[in-house]
C-alpha cells in the first residue's frame, strides 16, 4: 500500500447516489443480545464500548434476547405497536392532505416510529420532552389527540400555536412537551438547562431531547453536551441518526470517522449506540438512561441508529439524491414489522388482530380529520382572527403593537 | 440610602432578588467564586450557595440556552455575558428562542431570563471589549432592551427586569460603573458618591421599563440619549449654556415614545445621541419615530450623534468616542435658525 | 489668492461677546467692502457689521442665537481679483463656475452655496452676488425650503409659502420671514390661528430677560415713592414750550428732571456709582451719564445722555429726543446705548401713581417718573388744585442706605418744586 505523502481534502464517502447500488456495509452492527448491560451507576469511562457497539434485543427471527431485554408485559407491547401504527397512518394521511393542498407542509417519521413511541413510553409523564420535528410518536404517546395535532397542521381556529408556526411544530405544556422550534438543535442545550433546574430544585424529573445527526454539527449540540457533562444534568440526549439530513449524508456531520454516540465519552458522559428500529432495545436503553439520570448518574448520549424511510419533508424528493431502492436494503428492517413479528412469535398478536387494528386506526384518522377541518383549513371554513398576530410577543402588549394591531384591522376592513 | 457605585447597585439588586425569590439563579463566566470580572456578583455565591450563583463554561450560547431551559422549568435565571462583545455566540438562542418562545407556543411557555452584559467603551478595551450592540437586539420582536445611566436606575431597572416575565437584555455601560463620565478622559474621574443618583435605597424598589427619565427639563431643544451619553450630553449642553431638555431613555424596548414626542413637540429641535455606531443605530429608529410623530413641530433637521461606523479602535478610543466635540457640533447644528 | 479672517470686533467698551442676530451673507457669496454682512447684538445694542474687505465668503461662524466671543473668527473671506464685477473670472476659478451663468448678470467666480445646490429649482443658477441670490430666491417656482414647523405655521396662518421671500441660508424661509408675511393675510390668519403661539425668547428679549432677572436676583432693591408738586414746574414747562427755539421739539418733564438730577447728584455722589462686582469696588463718577429707559418695538432699550451735567436744558431735551428716535429705529450705536451711571424711567401718560423700577445694573439707582395729574391738596393752609407727580425710585440697598436714598429724593423734590433751583449749581460745603 502506498503511503500518503501529503494532505488532501477528504470528502466523506456517500454509499449510494441515484443509479448506484445501495451499500450499508458502513453500518457497524452487533448481534442481538451481544452487548453487555452495565449497571446504571457505572462510570462513563468504564463503558466506552457502548458508544461503538449497537445495542439490539430483537433478533432476525423476532426473539428478544440478551441483557437489554426489558421484559415488558404483552399489553404494553401491544400499546407500543398501536402507537407506532397510528403514527404511521397519521403520517400517511397528512402527507396526502399536503399533496391535496389542505396543509402547507408535512414531515413524516416513516421507519423511525419506534424512537418517539418507545422512548415516550419509557419515560414518566412528568419528564420534560424537547423534541425535534420527527418525533410525532411522542405526541401520540403523551395522548395529544389527533384532532389537536391536525388543527396545528391546519393553522385553524383550534390551532394550539394560534397560527404562528409551521406545521408539525407542536407543543403541549399540559403534557410536558416543549415547543418545537423550527431552528435546528436549539432545543438540545435548552433541555440541559431544564434538567439543571430540576437538579437545582432537587426534583427527580428529567429532560429528554432529540436531534438529527445532521444538526448535531451545530454548536448548540456541543454546548448541550458540555453543560450536561459539567453539571451532570439529569438529561437524555438523543441523536437520531437516520443517515440523511435532506440530501446530506451523515458522513458530513462527522459520522464517518466516529459514531455519534462516541461524542458522549469524549465529554465524559455515557454514550450508547442503539438499534433505533428495535422497539425493545430503544425502550431498554431509554429506561436505563432515565434511571441513571434520576439516581445522580448524570446525562446519557444515545445514538439511535435508524433510516429515514421517506423524504425529509413534503418539499424534497429523495430519488434525486439517494438510490431509489435504498430503504429496502436498510439492514435494521422496519420497526413496526419487527415488533409485530415478535408479538406474534410470543403468541400475543395475530395478522387478523393487526388488520383489525389497522382498520380501526384508519377510521380514527379519517374521523379526526373530518372533525379537525370543521375548525377551518387554510382555504375554507372559519379562520383565526388576524389580530391574534400581535398577541404573545410580550406578556403585556406594548403601545407600538397595539397601534399596529389597530392599523392591521383597518387594513383588512 | 447609601452611597453606591453602579456595580454595588447591581450587586444589591441581585442580592435582594436572590433573597426574595428562590427561583432566581445567577449564571455566567467567573461570576461565582470570583464575583465577576467587574465584581458585580461579589459575595453572592458565599451568601446564597453554589447552586444559586453558578460559574459557567465559556460558552455564551450554552449559557443563554440553558438559562432558557431553566426558565421553562420555573427558575428566573440572570445570565451574565462577560462583555457584550461576547454575546454573539448566543445570538441565535436570543433571537430564535428567547424572543420567540412565548409567541410560538401561544403563551403556553415563556422565558423570564435576564441577560446582563457590560457594554460600551472608554476603558481601553479595543474592538472586542467596547461594543454597544443594543440596536441589534431592539430589532428583534420579543426582547426587552434596557440600559441604565446611573446606580439608582441600574438597581431599580435590574430588579424590574428580573421580575419581568419576558426576556430582557440588560446592558451596563461599563465606563459608568465607577462614576458619571462626561466624555472627557483627561478630567479626573468623578465618583458616584458626588452624584445624586449615586444615593441608592438599600432595599427593594422598582424602576419601570418603558419609562424615560427627563434628566434635565429645558425649552430650547431635546437631547435623547441613554447610557454614557446622558452624561456627555448634560456636560455639552451646559458648556454651551443651552436650555436643553435631556431625556434618558433607560429602556429602548419598550420605548417611551410619549415622553420623546411631548418634548420634541415642545422644543422643535432634537439631537439623538448614542455611543454605538451610527448606521442603523438606535438613533435611526428614534429619529424616524420623531419624524413620523413630530414632523410639523420640527424647526430643524434631527441630528444624530454616534460612534463612527468602524469597529472600536484600541489606539483611537477617544477619537472614536462621541465626546463633547461631536455633541457640541450637533447641538450647534440643530440650533440653526428656522 | 489669499484668505482673510475677520474676527468678532470689540463693539463696545469691554464687550466679551456678541449674539448673532442675522447673517446677510453665506459661504459662496461675493461681498464688497462695507456691504452689510451680519447683524449682531451685544449686551446693549444691535449692531450691523459691514464687510471689512471685498471677496468671496468662505465660511461664517455661528447662527442666530449663537454668541461669538470677541476675537474669535466671525467670517472668512477669500480675496480674489475676480471680486470686482467688471473683471473677467480668473482662469483658475473657471472650472467651478462652468455652469451656465444667468443671462442678466455676469457670473463672478463663486461656487454655488451647498444649500442652494440642494434645491432643484436653483441648482441651475450658480449663486452669484447677493442681489442675484435674492432675485433667484424670490423667483424660484414651486419648491419652498423651510422647516416643517414653519410649513405648519404658514398653513395655520393661511400664508402661501411660495410668495414668501426667505432670508435664511440658501433662501430658506425663516420663522421671522413668516412674521412679516402674516399681516397681509390677516383675514385668513384669524380664521385658522392656533389657540397659542410660541415665541422663542431670543435676541434683545432674551437679553432683557437675563438682565432683568439678574438685577432683581442680585440687588436688594430699596423702593421709595414721594409726591412732588410740579405745578410750578408745569408753568415753567408751558412757558418754555411757548418760547422754545424753532428747531426744538416740545418739552416734556423728562429733560427738566434730568437737569435737576444732575444738580442733586453733586451732593449725593454715592448714587452716581457703578458697582464692579468682579473687583468688589464702587466706582463713583464725576460725570453724570443719564440712561433714558425707552420703549421700542423690539423691547426696552436705554440710550444714554452723556455728560448731562454739562448740558443745557435744550441740549438735554434734544439729546433725549434724538437718542429715543435712534433706539426706536434700531439705529443707536453701541456707544449710545452704553455707559450710563444712573437711569431715569418714565412711562409718560401711562405712568400710574407708583411703580417699582428695576435698577439698571451695575448702576445703584433708578428714578421713575409717574403721571403728573391735578389733584386737590392742602396748599398753604387751604385745599387747592395742584399738579402732582410721584417719583418712584429704587436704590441698591447694599450701597445706598435708606436714609441717603430718601434724602436724595427729597433734594430732587425740592428742586422740582422750586424750578429755578434746577438751574443753580449745588452750593458745596466748604
Amino acid at each position: 500500500m502506498e503511503m500518503i505523502k501529503k494532505s488532501r481534502l477528504h470528502l466523506p464517502r456517500v454509499p449510494a447516489r441515484p443509479g448506484e447500488t445501495p451499500d450499508f456495509s458502513y453500518v457497524q452492527l452487533s448481534p442481538a443480545g451481544a452487548v453487555p448491560r452495565p449497571e446504571v451507576n457505572s462510570r462513563a469511562r468504564d463503558m466506552a464500548s457502548l458508544s461503538v457497539d449497537l445495542v439490539r434485543v430483537l433478533d432476525d427471527q423476532g426473539d428478544a434476547v440478551g441483557p437489554w431485554h426489558p421484559h415488558l408485559e404483552a399489553g404494553e407491547l401491544q400499546v407500543g405497536l398501536r402507537h407506532m401504527l397510528l403514527t404511521r397512518m397519521y403520517d400517511d394521511r397528512m402527507q396526502r392532505m399536503q399533496r391535496a393542498g389542505k396543509i402547507s407542509f408535512y414531515i413524516r417519521s416513516l421507519g423511525e416510529e419506534a424512537i418517539g413511541v418507545a422512548q415516550g413510553m419509557a419515560l414518566r409523564p412528568s419528564d420534560m420532552l424537547f423534541p425535534a420535528y420527527r418525533q410525532q410518536g411522542l405526541q401520540i404517546v403523551r395522548g395529544i389527540s389527533l384532532v389537536d395535532l391536525m388543527c396545528q397542521l391546519l393553522s385553524n381556529t383550534k390551532d394550539m400555536c394560534k397560527g404562528r408556526q409551521l406545521p408539525v411544530m407542536y407543543h403541549s405544556r399540559a403534557n410536558n412537551i416543549f415547543s418545537i422550534s423550527g431552528n435546528l438543535a436549539t432545543q438540545f442545550p435548552q433541555a440541559v438547562g431544564w434538567a439543571m433546574a430540576a437538579a437545582i430544585k432537587g426534583e427527580d424529573d428529567l429532560a429528554a431531547t432529540w436531534i438529527g445527526e445532521g444538526s448535531s454539527a451545530e454548536a448548540d449540540f456541543h454546548h448541550a453536551l458540555l453543560f450536561a457533562a459539567v453539571y451532570q444534568a439529569p438529561v437524555i440526549l438523543n441523536v437520531v441518526n437516520n443517515q440523511w439530513a435532506i440530501s446530506t449524508f451523515q458522513g458530513y456531520a462527522g459520522g464517518e470517522q466516529r459514531s455519534f454516540a462516541a461524542r458522549g465519552p469524549g465529554y465524559g458522559m455515557a454514550g450508547i449506540r442503539v438499534d433505533g428500529n428495535d422497539f425493545l432495545a430503544v425502550y431498554a436503553v431509554t429506561q436505563w438512561a432515565a434511571e441513571r439520570a434520576r439516581t445522580g448518574g448524570g446525562p446519557t448520549l444515545v445514538e439511535l441508529v435508524t433510516y429515514r424511510g421517506a423524504a425529509h419533508s413534503t418539499s424534497d424528493d429523495p430519488a434525486r439524491y439517494r438510490a431509489k431502492d435504498d430503504a429496502e436494503h436498510w439492514p435494521l428492517g422496519d420497526p413496526i414489522q419487527r415488533l409485530k413479528q415478535h408479538l406474534i412469535k410470543i403468541g400475543e398478536w395475530s395478522d387478523a388482530q393487526h388488520q383489525a387494528m389497522s382498520a380501526e386506526l384508519e377510521a380514527l384518522v379519517a374521523s379526526s380529520w373530518k372533525e379537525a377541518i370543521t375548525f377551518g383549513t387554510m382555504t375554507e371554513g372559519p379562520r383565526l382572527n388576524a389580530a391574534l398576530m400581535f398577541e404573545d410577543v410580550f406578556k403585556t402588549m406594548p403601545e407600538n403593537l397595539k397601534r399596529q394591531q389597530a392599523l392591521s384591522a383597518a387594513e383588512q376592513a | 440610602m447609601a452611597n453606591m457605585n453602579m456595580i454595588q447597585a447591581l450587586n444589591s439588586a441581585m442580592d435582594i432578588m436572590l433573597g426574595r425569590d428562590p427561583a432566581v439563579v445567577l449564571m455566567g463566566e467567573d461570576i461565582g467564586y470570583f464575583g465577576g470580572v467587574f465584581r458585580a456578583t461579589e459575595g453572592l455565591q458565599r451568601k446564597y450557595g453554589e447552586h444559586r450563583v453558578i460559574d459557567s463554561p465559556i460558552a455564551e450560547g450554552g449559557i443563554i440556552a440553558t438559562a432558557l431551559g431553566m426558565s421553562v422549568n420555573g427558575l428566573r435565571p440572570v445570565a451574565e455575558i462577560q462583555f457584550a462583545d461576547y454575546i454573539y455566540p448566543g445570538f441565535d438562542q436570543v433571537v430564535s428562542e428567547l424572543a420567540r418562545i412565548r409567541y410560538r407556543s401561544a403563551g403556553d411557555f415563556f422565558a423570564p431570563v435576564t441577560i446582563r452584559t457590560p457594554c460600551g467603551g472608554g476603558i481601553r478595551g479595543g474592538q472586542t471589549h467596547s461594543q454597544s450592540p443594543e440596536a441589534i437586539f431592539t430589532h428583534v420582536s420579543g426582547i426587552k432592551v434596557v440600559m441604565p445611566s446611573n446606580p439608582y436606575d441600574a438597581k431599580g431597572l435590574l430588579i424590574t427586569s428580573i421580575e419581568d416575565d419576558d426576556p430582557v437584555v440588560f446592558f451596563e455601560p461599563k465606563r459608568l460603573y465607577n462614576g458619571p463620565f462626561d466624555g472627557d478622559p483627561n478630567k479626573p474621574a468623578v465618583p458616584w458618591s458626588t452624584h445624586p443618583k449615586g444615593q441608592v435605597d438599600e432595599g427593594y424598589y422598582n424602576v419601570p421599563l418603558g419609562k424615560a427619565d427627563i434628566v434635565r427639563p429645558g425649552a430650547d431643544l431635546t437631547i435623547i440619549a441613554y447610557g454614557t451619553m446622558v452624561h456627555v450630553a448634560l456636560a455639552a449642553a451646559a458648556a454651551l449654556n443651552m436650555d436643553a431638555e435631556i431625556i434618558d431613555l433607560r429602556s429602548l424596548v419598550p420605548l417611551d415614545v410619549d415622553t420623546i414626542c411631548t418634548s420634541v413637540k415642545k422644543t422643535g429641535r432634537c439631537v439623538v445621541a448614542h455611543e454605538a455606531t451610527r448606521f442603523s443605530g438606535f438613533g435611526a429608529e428614534v429619529s424616524s419615530i420623531i419624524q413620523e410623530e413630530c414632523f410639523w413641530s420640527l424647526e430643524a433637521p434631527i441630528q444624530r450623534v454616534a460612534g463612527w461606523d468602524t469597529p472600536y479602535p484600541h489606539a483611537f478610543e477617544w477619537e472614536y468616542f462621541p465626546g463633547q466635540a461631536r455633541v457640541t457640533a450637533a447641538l450647534k447644528a440643530v440650533m440653526e435658525p428656522a | 489668492m489669499s484668505q482673510f479672517t475677520f474676527k468678532m470686533p470689540d463693539l463696545g467698551e469691554g464687550t466679551v461677546d456678541a449674539e448673532i442676530v442675522a447673517w446677510h451673507t453665506k459661504p459662496g457669496d461675493m461681498v464688497s467692502e462695507d456691504q452689510l454682512i451680519v447683524e449682531v447684538m451685544t449686551d446693549k445694542a444691535a449692531v450691523e457689521v459691514p464687510a471689512p474687505v471685498s471677496g468671496r465668503v468662505v465660511s461664517v461662524s455661528g447662527s442666530p442665537g449663537d454668541k461669538i466671543a470677541v476675537g474669535s473668527p466671525l467670517i472668512v473671506f477669500e480675496l480674489t481679483e475676480a471680486s470686482k464685477p467688471a473683471a473677467p473670472p480668473a482662469p483658475t476659478a473657471a472650472p467651478r463656475t462652468a455652469a451656465p451663468a444667468p443671462a442678466a448678470a455676469p457670473a463672478p467666480a463663486a461656487a454655488p452655496a451647498p444649500a442652494a445646490a440642494a434645491a432643484p429649482a436653483s441648482a441651475a443658477a450658480p449663486a452669484a452676488a447677493p442681489a442675484a441670490v435674492q432675485q433667484a430666491v424670490a423667483a424660484r417656482p414651486g419648491r419652498v425650503m423651510t422647516s416643517p414647523a414653519n410649513r405648519r405655521r404658514a398653513s395655520e396662518a393661511g400664508i402661501d409659502l411660495t410668495t414668501v421671500t426667505g432670508s435664511g441660508p440658501g433662501g430658506r424661509i425663516l420663522t421671522a420671514d413668516l412674521g412679516s408675511a402674516a399681516p397681509h393675510r390677516a383675514a385668513a390668519a384669524t380664521a385658522a390661528a392656533a389657540d397659542t403661539t410660541e415665541i422663542k425668547v431670543i435676541g434683545l428679549r432674551r437679553l432683557i430677560a437675563e438682565r432683568m432677572s439678574e438685577a432683581k436676583r442680585n440687588i436688594p432693591h430699596f423702593a421709595y415713592v414721594e409726591e412732588v408738586d410740579v405745578t410750578e414746574l408745569e408753568s415753567l414747562r408751558m412757558h418754555l414750550n411757548h418760547s422754545r427755539p424753532p428747531e426744538a421739539g416740545s418739552l416734556s418733564y423728562l429733560p427738566l428732571v434730568v437737569m435737576a438730577l444732575t444738580r442733586v447728584l453733586e451732593a449725593f455722589p454715592q448714587c452716581n456709582v457703578l458697582y464692579d462686582a468682579a473687583r468688589g469696588v464702587l466706582v463713583r463718577h464725576r460725570a453724570v451719564h443719564v440712561g433714558i429707559a425707552t420703549q421700542t418695538p423690539d423691547g426696552l432699550k436705554v440710550p444714554v445722555v452723556r455728560n448731562a451735567q454739562s448740558l443745557g436744558l435744550w441740549e438735554v431735551a434734544a439729546e433725549i429726543r434724538r437718542l429715543g428716535e435712534r433706539a426706536r429705529t434700531n439705529k443707536a450705536t453701541r456707544e449710545e446705548l452704553a455707559g450710563s451711571t444712573i437711569t431715569v424711567t418714565s412711562l409718560g401718560k401711562l405712568g400710574g401713581i407708583a411703580s417699582t423700577p428695576i435698577i439698571n445694573a451695575p448702576e445703584v439707582a433708578i428714578i421713575g417718573l409717574n403721571k403728573a395729574v391735578e389733584r386737590p391738596v392742602v396748599y398753604q393752609g387751604a385745599v387747592a388744585v395742584r399738579r402732582i407727580m410721584n417719583l418712584s425710585s429704587s436704590f441698591d440697598h447694599r450701597f445706598v442706605d435708606g436714609y441717603d436714598a430718601a434724602a436724595m429724593i427729597q433734594a430732587l423734590k425740592e428742586r422740582l418744586e422750586h424750578p429755578a433751583t434746577i438751574f443753580i449749581p449745588t452750593v458745596k460745603s466748604p
